[in-house]
């Protein structure tokens, strides 16, 4: 055994641009390889627009910010938008002989222990793979509603639960670290019924409490998934009530009004950024931070 | 003379006597090869002669109170004690509350939730431990043993930088050294790091046993940082009884290193819950009987929007807790708390 020369080490990490760069900035200049990060938020805020726009980005070049790689999509929520993925790809042409989705594989996953028989697979594959654009990302998404049906809430499958989550992450780690891959999984959020007592109330990360749509949450599968991942990032979004034309004029008393969604991203936890958080919006083009 | 009780055969202690070799601790300082350079002996005949000799020369065996060799009398350790060194947090706060940092000799372990600082925390002491003395390092090289992925090279870099500034600042107050004498370049930090990235217990345990042997042809290590000690250890595991076994011949192994070589051991570790007395509870992972296991316990955790560091264990220390602050530049003090003392 020989320890590694860090200055021989990618300095800084090899990342995967987030296609756009205000949330690149708060990034840190994009998911970083050989590390796992966790996207957290509820339904409808934009998870699984991010993950697509990355299997997207990491096909540029390393001088876009891509990594010039093929990704792996595993998605365990049905069916596989297919039809997004098109209308993101078109808004992002990369040359003339380019098919983006040729470079993108996807596979169902049913359940925990499936996940668990599709890792020697994945390995064989992303080993084999010959191709001037080899696998760098693997995307999961999402990893909650593996373990949402299966286990019970009884101390003994939290037991066997929470040791599954351990074997998973050694698992992609391991992966991560022997090919270089970025992983990306995300997570659900689970509301909170009691907050501040016992261990609901348990403070994860940067932010204080987490607010999403009004109500209190927090990210789904407990404390024990939370040591599994190296970044978390949560996606939170509120009901923004903007006027746009303040027209009394007429007297009819009816203001128009328009119902927009702010959406915000924080950063939780990350070994090499500080805590930061921008608001994104969710366009025809994909996702992209705002600066305000 | 001293060498004449070395267990060692008679040619040997020829040559040694001829060398100028008469007392043992000028053994004390000598590597390997040097050793075989000056004895023209093979590499492993010098090793096995140092072996036998006492590691530092603080321990005087040619004083006869020795009934059994490598005892020491409470006096005798007082003096060591006195002499032990301390690794800066750079946090005045927790240095203080730890009596100066973290010690040599001793397994430290620290807990916390993720994102509360733990690996900040071990890249910072990793740095630290390489600034000369009067800055609060001990001028020696570190080991990180990586379990998890969290180390990025980038931010190690940053902090060292950061390290490295203020190391230059010091100096320029006191004057005692000149800039130029210090020769140190952040980029030398990252060389005296010792990376190993784990992938699997067995690797750990592997690699926790090869320690011995690495750091016996590496004497400059003055730190071991193990993050986290705990990752692989919470998955796989059918027979509990197996691994708490693992994991006491692990920490005992820890504890040998660190006393052997006087170095300062830290563990990181995970947070878990635990069903007690009707309601549940954080405590670190790894169970009752891992907490036996290391000599002193810090806990991080959050109190309102502030990180603070409590000594849950400590044979020296009395139990006390301090908040810090994760900044762009490393583990620093609290800066509101500063104000807040300034104000009263």
């Amino acid at each position: 055994m020989k320890p590694e020369d860090l200055l021989v080490r990618p300095r800084p990490t090899a990342k995967c641009t987030a296609g756009c760069p205000v949330l690149d900035h708060c990034l840190g200049g994009g998911v970083p390889c050989r590390s796992v990060t966790e996207v957290v938020g509820e339904s409808g805020c934009g998870k699984t627009q991010l993950c697509l726009q990355l299997l997207l980005s990491a096909q540029l070049p390393p001088s876009r910010g891509g990594l010039s790689a093929s990704s792996l999509y595993l998605h365990s929520e049905f069916p596989f938008p297919l039809r997004r993925l098109r209308q993101l790809a078109r808004a992002r042409p990369m040359g003339p002989r380019h098919d983006p989705l040729e470079h993108i594989f996807v596979h169902p996953l049913h359940s925990a222990h499936h996940l668990l028989d599709v890792m020697p697979k994945l390995e064989s594959f992303v080993e084999n793979f010959k191709s001037q654009f080899p696998v760098r990302l693997v995307v999961i998404d999402s990893i909650a509603a593996l373990f949402r049906s299966e286990f019970d809430n009884n101390p003994l499958d939290l037991k066997r639960r929470s040791s599954m989550f351990f074997k998973i992450a050694g698992k992609l780690k391991w992966l991560a670290e022997k090919f270089d891959l970025a992983v990306v999984v995300t997570n659900q959020v689970v509301d909170l019924v009691a907050p501040n007592e016992g261990i609901n109330g348990l403070r994860i990360g940067n932010l204080g409490c987490l607010d999403s749509s009004g109500r209190r949450v927090c990210a789904a599968l407990g404390l024990a998934w939370a040591n599994c991942v190296n970044s978390r990032l949560f996606l939170s979004k509120d009901k923004e009530i903007v006027s746009t034309v303040n027209d009394m004029r007429d007297g009819c008393g009816c203001e128009p009004m328009h119902c927009g969604t702010r959406r915000r991203l924080h950063l939780l936890f990350a070994p090499h950024i500080p805590d930061t958080s921008c608001e994104y919006v969710i366009t025809r083009e994909g996702v992209s931070g705002v600066c305000r | 003379m001293e060498v004449g009780r070395l267990p060692i055969s008679a040619a040997l202690k020829g040559k040694l006597v001829s060398a100028g070799y008469t007392s043992l601790s000028l053994l004390s300082s000598l590597s390997p090869s040097h050793l075989a350079r000056d004895l023209n002996i093979s590499e492993n005949e010098a090793l096995d002669i140092l072996k036998h000799a006492p590691h530092d020369g603080r321990i005087d065996t040619s004083s006869g109170h020795h009934i059994i060799s490598g005892a020491q009398t409470a006096w005798d350790m007082l003096h060591e004690e006195e002499l032990l060194t301390r690794i800066t947090t750079s946090s005045v706060e927790i240095d203080n509350i730890l009596g100066g940092g973290i010690s040599c000799r001793e397994v430290t372990e620290i807990g916390g939730v993720p994102g509360i600082g733990k690996t900040q925390l071990g890249i910072q002491l990793a740095v630290n431990v390489q600034l000369p003395v009067h800055c609060g390092g001990l001028g020696g090289k570190a080991i990180y043993i990586d379990t998890e992925g969290s180390f990025m090279v980038e931010r190690v870099l940053q902090i060292a930088e950061a390290c490295w500034d203020d190391m230059l600042a010091n100096n320029a107050i006191s004057q005692n050294v000149h800039a130029g004498q210090v020769g140190m370049q952040p980029k030398d930090f990252l060389e005296n790091i010792l990376y190993f990235r784990v992938c699997s217990y067995t690797e750990q345990i592997a690699l926790i046993n090869y320690l011995d042997k690495f750091i016996s042809e590496h004497r400059d290590v003055k730190i071991v940082v193990v993050d986290s000690i705990t990752f692989h250890f919470r998955q796989d595991f059918e027979d509990m009884a197996l691994r708490t076994r693992l994991l006491s011949g692990m920490a005992l192994k820890l504890m040998k290193l660190a006393k052997k070589f006087c170095l300062a051991v830290v563990l990181l570790n995970q947070v878990t819950t635990k069903y007690a007395e009707g309601s549940f509870q954080l405590t670190l992972a790894l169970g009752d009987s891992w907490s036996h296991a290391c000599t002193n316990r810090i806990i991080l955790y959050w109190n309102g929007n502030e990180r603070y560091a409590y000594i849950d264990k400590s044979p020296s220390l009395r139990s006390a807790s301090a908040p810090y602050a994760v900044t762009a530049r490393g583990i620093r003090n609290n800066v509101s708390n500063c104000k807040r003392i300034k104000l009263m």
